[in-house]
């Protein structure tokens, strides 16, 4: 069992994306042996109303709820966010948030970041945080967003220990607490491995030993990215097999409640 | 501005380089050159290994042999430089690579004379250290003239090297840059140009090469053999392809951190297949992940895996 804590559904303003429709991701899922991924609507991220991102998000997944597990785009500091919220978790049914602060202009430390974080934890609901959507040095001339320093996911995960956050597309957890042994922050985070080396610095391995195999997740970034990366580290991982079905899924299933 | 200025005086410090060879005696060449792809033998360094034994053997995509055209072994200013060493063999043996294309770069740029020498000395001593399985890039900075072509002949001709690495110490099409390219032609190896292209100016690389100047030295010299780096290295992969679709003797290498879906296909469908190298530049699992993810048929990802490398590589002529 694969399970995705990393993929998307819909148009990206900046690139064509491919598989990025219900039906072409699960043609992709299945030639990967992917059996079901976490999405979130790509619109979300550049739309002003990202509620509008997740209504064609809820309507894409219609009919895929064994496969596909959509999240909300929230935007705390757009107007009504606390209705988008209500919908998409009573509606839509969806388990989880992703956040973008710096797509959409806040800091993750602000009071209405925290309250968005407080009512989805009360829900049960999951936090998702891309550290970035795309390298940055792709960017184009209309923008310059940096990604999330690791140190306001530390503060945050520190304010809320009651949340679960899910942290993807970043590196370097092992240069800063998140990623450190006893670093005295809450269990509440894991870390998905797009981006983490699995051989030569093999973050990925240090990450396993620092704060065990149940903190780490199997997630791609698909359909920005191939999937393919992301299923080598698992591949080349110095683990036990017991250790990479956690990854691959038991640890997704369980904080999911799949 | 400012900046720039000051990197422009650093950087002009080396003696201007002198043309020992006209480019007419090479373009008469270039017919010869042209044919001789695939008929020179092998350099003894490139010569048939004793295969790795891949963990991930029962996913491996490519029964040739795989060629990592962009790898780089570490300085040894760095105290774990030889275990560092170590690791990207094992890690090279993990994902089924067999021969890893190595240059040693010096920690900051530009490289001075000695500097330069310096690395292609310890790039050499890895050849040693891993027989059959690096193969040397000699790393030089135009700038120094004569030092830079004596040690490019050096390293080629003495220590069995198989291209030359340039950095961003200029851009490519900057003449300083002709006679490395001229004695690389002269050679019949290829050259690993850095290249990136980014749409806003890059402060800390302000001379750094991008796929429309490859594109352009490409013209100057039609029987070069050069090879766009990192075509997934962080800038706009679009624009580099697209930049480089016409430049029929420039080479992409599809190494890089980034591991956007669709970079290899859009690259094969604009260039062609023939025209991509497989390459890692340190980001291992991404560079055999992007191939294995391409919608590509196996006898294409062979090709880029290996079998165009082996291409380049017999294009040598000594």
């Amino acid at each position: 069992m694969i399970v995705d804590v990393n993929a998307y559904l819909g148009h990206f303003a900046f690139r064509r994306l491919r598989h990025n429709t219900a039906s072409s991701l699960l043609a992709l899922m299945d030639s990967k042996k992917i059996d079901k991924a976490v999405v979130s609507s790509v619109g979300a991220i550049t739309y002003r109303n990202t509620q509008a991102g997740n209504e064609e998000l809820a309507e894409e997944v219609r009919g895929h709820s064994d496969r596909l597990i959509p999240f909300a785009v929230i935007n705390p500091f757009y107007t009504g966010w606390q209705d988008d919220l209500k919908i998409c978790h009573e509606e839509f049914g969806m388990k989880g948030l992703r956040l973008y602060p710096k797509w959409h202009n806040y800091q993750l430390s602000n009071p209405c970041c925290r309250e968005l974080v407080n009512d989805a934890t009360e829900r049960g609901m999951v936090i998702s945080i891309p550290i970035r959507v795309e390298d940055n040095r792709q960017r184009s001339w209309l923008l310059n967003i940096p990604d999330i320093t690791l140190k306001e996911i530390v503060e945050l995960v520190k304010a809320h220990p009651k949340a679960r956050f899910i942290l993807l597309n970043g590196i370097g957890y092992t240069r800063c607490p998140l990623g450190r042994k006893d670093n005295d922050l809450p269990a509440n985070y894991v870390i998905g491995l797009s981006r983490l080396s699995a051989v030569l610095a093999n973050e990925l391995g240090q990450l396993i030993t620092n704060l065990g195999t149940e903190r780490v997740m199997f997630g791609t970034g698909m359909p920005f990215n191939y999937p393919d990366p992301a299923l080598v580290k698992i591949e080349v991982l110095d683990a036990s097999e017991a250790d990479k079905e956690k990854i691959f899924s038991q640890n997704a299933m369980t904080w999911l409640k799949l | 501005m400012q900046k720039k200025m000051t990197i422009l005086q650093k950087t002009s410090n080396p003696p201007l380089p002198q043309l020992h060879v006209s480019r007419r005696t090479f373009l008469k060449d270039s017919a010869a050159t042209a044919v001789a792809i695939g008929a020179a033998t092998l350099p003894l360094s490139c010569a048939a290994v004793e295969k790795p034994v891949p963990v991930t053997s029962k996913d491996r995509v490519c029964k040739g042999k795989v060629i990592d055209c962009h790898a780089h072994l570490t300085h040894r200013s760095r105290a774990t430089w030889e275990t560092d060493d170590r690791k990207l063999i094992e890690a090279a043996d993990k994902l089924g690579i067999d021969q890893l294309c190595c240059s040693t770069l010096t920690p900051r740029r530009p490289a001075t004379a000695d500097g330069f020498r310096e690395c292609n000395r310890w790039t050499a001593d890895g050849i040693r250290r891993f027989p059959g399985r690096v193969l040397g890039y000699c790393y030089v900075n135009p700038g120094y003239g004569r030092e830079a072509l004596d040690e490019i002949r050096r390293c080629v001709g003495d220590r069995g090297f198989i291209g030359i690495k340039l950095y961003n110490e200029y851009t490519c099409t900057e003449p300083v840059v002709f006679p490395i390219v001229e004695l690389a032609i002269e050679l019949g190896v290829p050259i690993l140009q850095h290249a990136s292209h980014s749409h806003y100016f890059v402060e800390d690389q302000p001379r750094i090469s991008d796929g429309g100047h490859l594109a352009e030295l490409a013209r100057r010299y039609p029987e070069a053999i050069l090879i766009c780096a990192h075509i997934s290295g962080g800038g706009d992969w679009e624009w580099t392809i697209k930049a480089l679709r016409h430049a029929s003797n420039v080479m992409l290498d599809t190494s890089g951190s980034v591991t956007d879906e669709g970079t290899v296909d859009m690259a094969a469908a604009v260039v062609g297949v023939d025209r991509l190298v497989f390459g890692c530049d340190s980001s291992m699992t991404a560079g055999m992940g992007k191939i294995r993810g391409a919608s590509l048929s196996t006898q294409d990802k062979e090709k880029i895996l290996g079998g165009n490398m082996m291409r380049l590589l017999r294009r040598r002529k000594s």
